[in-house]
């Protein structure tokens, strides 16, 4: 495997051939680390080892008829090291009838070796073969490898082929050569395995943005747009998940502590009674005044409950909460009705004979009611009741406060596993075809293989 | 990120049931009228309701 080494530093080293096929000018930028090299005049793919550079393959593509996105030899710093990318190919499957590609790049440093960049859809992996190997374990569905501590589920397995190369390889790149590729994720982490006849490779993808690409090597312009979730993509929402309905534990730990709090330190006080009778055939004017009574405490709420013996008939109260002191009013209008009967589908009732409502905010003071009775002129005379209470803890907020702290929770919820749902939609175990997943699909096998026949030739 | 603004939400939205249980807030409608005369207390044919002309439900099934 060609990595680090101890070979000492020196500047990049660049040597330029000719392409025994058609003359045109080759540049090796790897040097002796590359095995294999393409002309990209003539489509020839020539032994990089031997000084005469003979022809191994020729393949038929047009002239820039994959161009890559990072032009080769272009230099960029990834994590904290400057590669250059050296090569560049393009890798297919067929699933059912249709093609998928995917692209890689080489990235060369003298000193560090070789790591790879993979595209598909907008979707990056930083790739480098693994050092030691991963332990599987094919006993459970899906089957897992373990690696560094680190449980990846297998995703899919499919047979890749390559179909355009450029650049330089450190391996016998050839095009139409194929592998069975397996890959195991555990976002943002992928782990592909690339079996070609007895030989397996292991290597390790990591998501980075596309946005980090150009930004390490410069490119102008913006990246390709995502499309999709990518079978690595780490959820946005997943990592939050957990520690959001933990939150919302805690969340309804306190919201029942306030409620204790709040039932068991309210004064919940009656101050004020009335019984009262009202005759709708009565003339002249029906509106009065009570007793003037004292809200003591802080600022709080008033309910005021309303009982009356009604009987298939109403009586409507022209209500205000008046501050003696101050003349300020709170003005508001309850009903009371009651009716009941008989009719083809059994007895019915409709209404109640009481009611109540909470007058919000009402400072401490002295308040009187001024009450105004309405009812149907038909009716005999009605008996009611008036009773207010003081400082009433409303349970009601505590619905509402439950449902405003539940629903952004499932929300979030609801997306993540959407997000994975989409994810593992297009692995082997996902439901294909199935039409909700076709907006935000990122198409089927993406990048199987990160690393296309890299072989540890040394 | 998300965790941490929920959890930010969180503390507004319980915050709020607090000042509103602390302060008797109300989901019912009452409008607030400012300087009603003393007179009413003498007179209380002179204040009228804003809701006296109420359209009451007089029927039944």
């Amino acid at each position: 495997m060609s990595t680090s080494g101890p070979n000492p530093p020196g500047p990049p080293q660049v040597r330029s051939l000719n392409c025994p096929g058609c003359g045109a000018a080759i540049t090796l930028r790897s040097l002796s680390q590359a095995v294999t090299v393409v002309c990209d005049h003539c489509h020839s793919i020539l032994d990089a080892q031997d000084p005469r550079l003979t022809i191994l393959q020729k393949f038929k593509a047009a002239v820039d008829e994959d161009p890559p996105l990072i032009p080769l030899g272009t230099r960029g710093k990834i994590r904290g090291t400057d590669y250059e990318a050296v090569g560049f190919q393009r890798r297919t499957i067929h699933v059912e009838g249709v093609s998928y590609s995917w692209h890689e790049y080489v990235l060369f440093n003298p000193y560090k070796g070789f790591r790879y960049l993979t595209e598909y859809n907008g979707h990056w992996n930083d790739t480098s073969t693994l050092r030691s190997l991963p332990t599987v374990n094919n006993d459970v569905s899906p089957a897992t490898v373990s690696y560094l501590g680190a449980t990846y589920k297998h995703f899919q397995t499919a047979k890749a082929g390559t179909t355009f190369v450029l650049g330089e390889f450190p391996w016998q790149v050839r095009v139409g050569e194929s592998s069975d590729v397996s890959d195991y994720v555990s976002p943002p982490r992928v782990i592909s395995s690339e079996r070609t006849g007895k030989e397996v490779t292991w290597s390790m993808g990591e998501y980075i943005s596309g946005r980090d690409i150009w930004k390490a090597f410069g490119l102008q312009g913006e990246p390709p747009e995502r499309i999709g979730v990518y079978e690595n993509q780490p959820s946005p929402l997943s990592a939050d998940t957990t520690a959001i309905w933990i939150a919302f534990g805690g969340f309804m730990l306190v919201l029942f502590v306030m409620m204790i709090l709040f039932w068991s330190l309210a004064r919940n006080e009656q101050v004020f009674q009335g019984d009262y009778k009202f005759n709708p055939n009565a003339h002249g004017e029906t509106s009065f005044v009570t007793d003037v009574f004292e809200l003591g405490g802080h600022t709080s709420d008033l309910e005021l409950t309303t009982t009356s013996n009604v009987d298939n008939s109403w009586i409507y109260l022209n209500c205000a909460l008046i501050n003696q002191d101050t003349g300020q009013a709170y003005d508001f209008g309850r009903e009371v009705s009651y009716y009941y009967g008989h009719d083809e589908d059994g007895l019915w009732t409709e209404g109640k004979q009481d009611d109540s409502v909470v007058i919000p905010s009402v400072p401490p003071g002295h308040y009187y009611f001024r009450v105004e009775p309405e009812s149907d002129s038909r009716g005999g005379i009605i008996s009611y009741s008036i009773s207010a209470k003081r400082d009433v803890p409303q349970v009601s907020f505590f619905g509402i406060v439950l449902l405003a702290l539940l629903v952004p929770a499932g929300l979030i919820t609801w997306r993540s596993m959407n997000f994975e749902h989409l994810r593992w939609a297009e692995s082997d175990y996902g439901s294909t075809g199935s039409d909700d997943d076709d907006s935000e699909d990122a198409g089927r096998p993406m990048s199987l293989g990160n690393l296309s026949g890299k072989r540890d030739d040394s | 990120m998300i965790r941490n603004l929920y959890i930010l939400y969180g503390v507004i939205v319980l915050g709020t049931l607090a000042m509103a249980e602390y302060r008797g807030w109300s989901l019912d409608s009452v409008d607030e009228v400012k300087n009603v005369p003393r007179s009413v207390r003498d007179n209380p044919g002179s204040y009228r309701s804003v809701y006296s002309s109420y359209h009451h439900y007089t029927g039944g099934k």
